[in-house]
């Protein structure tokens, strides 16, 4: 088969592009710890809210240690579009892992300017870690279409100095 | 000029698809604008009260009709065109081909209903638990069903022409068709499984529950490869027609165009979890290993980049273009098919740069559902693709109906609004995904929106009201053109680009489906396979249905 | 069906890689500026 000199020095610097950023994105996944969400746990989206046993049905942080907070939020449209709960306060430098969940249908859950980016699904529990060296608020909203109240639905952390 | 010559009812029939496509380009653009209008701060859904109760019906309308009526329709119909045209010879079976554009417009026609009704507002990916009224999914079915009805008779007269014709190579455009439909075949089997064993048994009471992360998997081993289900027939246009109707140029490379629409075909599907990177319940490592497959899937887009633009390049420096740009200016501007497919090559450049990096694993944290997203598919399926087929038809509708294009000026005109407010609607959206705006969201109204996307959401509202001024001038010439009076004075000739090297001369292997197919079907369940069966063993039916509108 | 043209064999597609090299550039350029707010954002195990 023959090929053009020029298009075949552009498909050996297309792969080699690509290899590259493969690269970089394993670097930064491997190398600097920014990965994507992994299977967590599994519940039922029918009692998550409301099983004594359920962390959701008293939701909001546990200190586990000095600086470090587990915090278990749950997303939810019935009866009405909100994070329980809407607000956290921690001071600044704490390292929160986040246990997000739905009552209900599929939420989103964004933490503005951090990583933390999730599709929260019924029947699963979305979990990410995220350190908060600058204090100030940090709202985090809702990005997948829930329901009427889909575009009112945040809530904020507040990182103390 | 003696090209083969389609039937009065041949051109009937590609002619009804077109006219279904424009329809629901027409209705569905309608809401495109008042998206983009609320965005600016300017909000009509109140007027629009008894019709469309709300924002988000006027976006299930918008996404069903824009992104699966009016491309499905327009493929099928170009598809179906391009088959017998560069084949020679009539559909095998006609009436095979007439049954399945029938169930497509039963199923429009069955899915729309609910979704005026409100019975169906849960957009165009239609997650669960959202649970619409049964007949959505049934229509959605049947829209699938049908176009692999006429998928069948493609394949049944490519098969035809085969058989007579044991040694020829396949035409180009004739091989890519019959592609782009056996792709669609494949990778519709994902929704086909998640609406007939979850979502319709679910809906009609069947079912208690469903499983949404597996319902998620079903859908996107759809949605990736259905872009490409998209793309590939402009690509065809692209690679075999444009160069044509640009000056006169050749293809510059028909193994290469050959052999990117294998990669397509073999590498579109296994890599669905890069839409679901942020998922709870995939694990990390089969979400890089798509991450990797869809790097490689942009390979063929690499190469299809070359020798388009080679193939371009032919054109202009014929009609005596010099230097390392200047030949663009000798294109066939003037032409609105040439200006819309150009127009949409240079957006496109920017659609494929978007997509690489919302594919690139855990880069997709910065992008996921934020207006990124729909600032990305603008420039692709709204652009890309939207506008080379409004190219397309600006010289097919002609040659179907005989009737002379109203107003080419116009037409061109078209093409560059078209063109800037989809960059400053695109750009804006862009920007303000990256600033953390979410989409799906009417953000005139959102009570979290700082300052400083201010300035860009009033962008969204300027390209929009172009775009908005754009569609109706596109409508207003389909619809001088259909109605003309003038008629043209011998058949348009169809725009099919010589090729620079002989197509008898690219290799054997190009031109034989059985070891590609098997090699996809082996790559898909491969990378698909074990998670499958993983989510499928484990499924939980536990999430009943809500009504949340 | 392919006429060889007499300047067919010529054509060299140089145009081709002055386009392309923009287009590189403005990916790589657009694609860094993303991975660069990614790293900036900070780890999240």
């Amino acid at each position: 088969m023959h090929i053009d000199s020029y298009e075949r020095n552009w498909m050996i610097f297309s792969i080699v592009m690509l290899i590259l950023f493969a690269t970089a994105v394993s670097v930064a996944a491997f190398g600097m710890g920014i990965q994507v969400p992994a299977p967590e746990q599994r519940v039922d989206p029918k009692t998550v809210a409301t099983d004594p046993n359920s962390p959701w049905s008293n939701p909001g942080l546990r200190e586990v240690e000095p600086g470090k907070y587990d915090a278990y939020i749950l997303a939810r449209a019935v009866p009405s579009w909100e994070y329980l709960p809407k607000e956290m306060t921690v001071p600044a430098g704490s390292r929160v892992s986040f246990y997000v969940t739905s009552a209900d249908v599929q939420h989103g859950f964004k933490i503005q300017d951090t990583n933390a980016n999730f599709q929260v699904v019924p029947g699963q529990v979305s979990k990410l870690t995220i350190t908060f060296d600058k204090p100030g608020t940090y709202n985090f909203i809702c990005t997948e279409y829930c329901g009427s109240g889909h575009g009112v639905m945040y809530g904020s952390i507040i990182v103390t100095p | 000029m003696k090209q083969y010559q389609l039937s009065t009812s041949e051109k009937k029939f590609v002619g009804s698809h077109i006219l279904v496509a424009v329809l629901a380009l027409a209705v569905g653009s309608l809401f495109g604008p008042l998206q983009a209008f609320e965005h600016a701060g300017w909000d009509f859904y109140p007027y629009l009260r008894p019709f469309i109760k709300s924002y988000y019906q006027g976006l299930t309308v918008h996404g069903v009709l824009n992104a699966l009526v009016w491309t499905t329709f327009f493929i099928m119909g170009f598809l179906t065109f391009n088959v017998i045209f560069a084949l020679k010879r009539p559909l095998k079976n006609p009436t095979l081909n007439k049954v399945g554009f029938w169930l497509m417009v039963v199923g429009v026609v069955a899915a729309a209903i609910p979704i005026l009704a409100n019975e169906a507002t849960v957009l165009f990916t239609f997650y669960p638990p959202l649970k619409a009224n049964w007949a959505f999914y049934v229509g959605l079915t049947l829209v699938v069903v049908g176009s692999w009805v006429e998928g069948w008779g493609l394949f049944m007269t490519y098969a035809g022409w085969r058989k007579e014709n044991p040694n020829e190579r396949s035409p180009f455009v004739a091989f890519a068709s019959v592609l782009t439909a056996l792709l669609w075949q494949i990778c519709t089997l994902g929704v086909a499984v998640e609406i007939l064993t979850m979502l319709l048994p679910w809906s009609l009471g069947l079912l208690e529950g469903v499983d949404p992360q597996l319902a998620r998997t079903y859908f996107w081993f759809t949605g990736h490869p259905l872009v490409y289900f998209w793309l590939l027939p402009a690509y065809i246009s692209w690679y075999a027609m444009l160069p044509k109707q640009a000056g006169n140029g050749k293809m510059f490379s028909d193994s290469l165009a050959r052999l990117s629409f294998w990669l397509f075909l073999v590498l579109s599907t296994p890599l669905g979890f890069h839409h679901q990177y942020v998922d709870p319940g995939v694990p990390p490592v089969w979400k890089f290993i798509h991450s990797m497959l869809t790097f490689s899937v942009f390979f063929p887009s690499m190469m299809t980049a070359f020798t388009v633009v080679a193939s371009l390049e032919h054109a202009g420096r014929k009609n005596g273009g010099k230097g390392a740009l200047a030949w663009i200016g000798k294109l066939n501007w003037s032409d609105p098919s040439v200006a819309a497919q150009l127009l949409a090559g240079i957006l496109f450049f920017f659609g494929g740069i978007g997509g690489l990096a919302n594919a690139s694993y855990n880069v997709n944290l910065v992008l996921h559902n934020t207006a990124f997203i729909p600032g990305h598919f603008h420039l692709t399926v709204a652009t890309a693709v939207t506008l080379s087929f409004m190219g397309i038809s600006y010289w097919l509708v002609p040659y179907l109906t005989g009737r002379k294009l109203w107003q080419p000026k116009w037409a061109v005109i078209q093409t560059w609004t078209w063109f800037v407010g989809m960059i400053i609607f695109s750009n804006a959206m862009h920007i303000i995904g990256l600033l953390g705006a979410p989409r799906r969201v009417p953000l005139g109204l959102a009570p979290y929106v700082p300052a400083e996307w201010n300035s860009r959401l009033f962008q969204v509202g300027v390209g929009g009201a172009i775009l908005f001024l754009s569609g109706a001038i596109y409508l207003l010439v389909m619809l001088k053109t259909a109605l003309n009076k003038e008629m043209v004075k011998e058949e348009v000739e169809v725009p099919m680009a010589e090729s620079m090297q002989d197509p008898a001369l690219s290799p054997d292997w190009l031109d034989r489906w059985a070891p590609w197919i098997y090699g996809s079907i082996a790559l898909i369940v491969v990378v698909y396979g074990p998670q499958l069966i993983e989510q499928i063993a484990n499924i939980a039916l536990t999430s009943p249905g809500f009504r949340v509108w | 069906m392919a006429k060889k043209d007499k300047g067919d064999e010529e054509f060299r597609p140089t145009g081709t890689i002055a386009v392309l090299t923009i287009f590189v550039i403005t990916l790589i350029a657009i694609w860094a500026t993303i991975y660069m707010i990614l790293v900036g954002r900070g780890g999240t195990l």
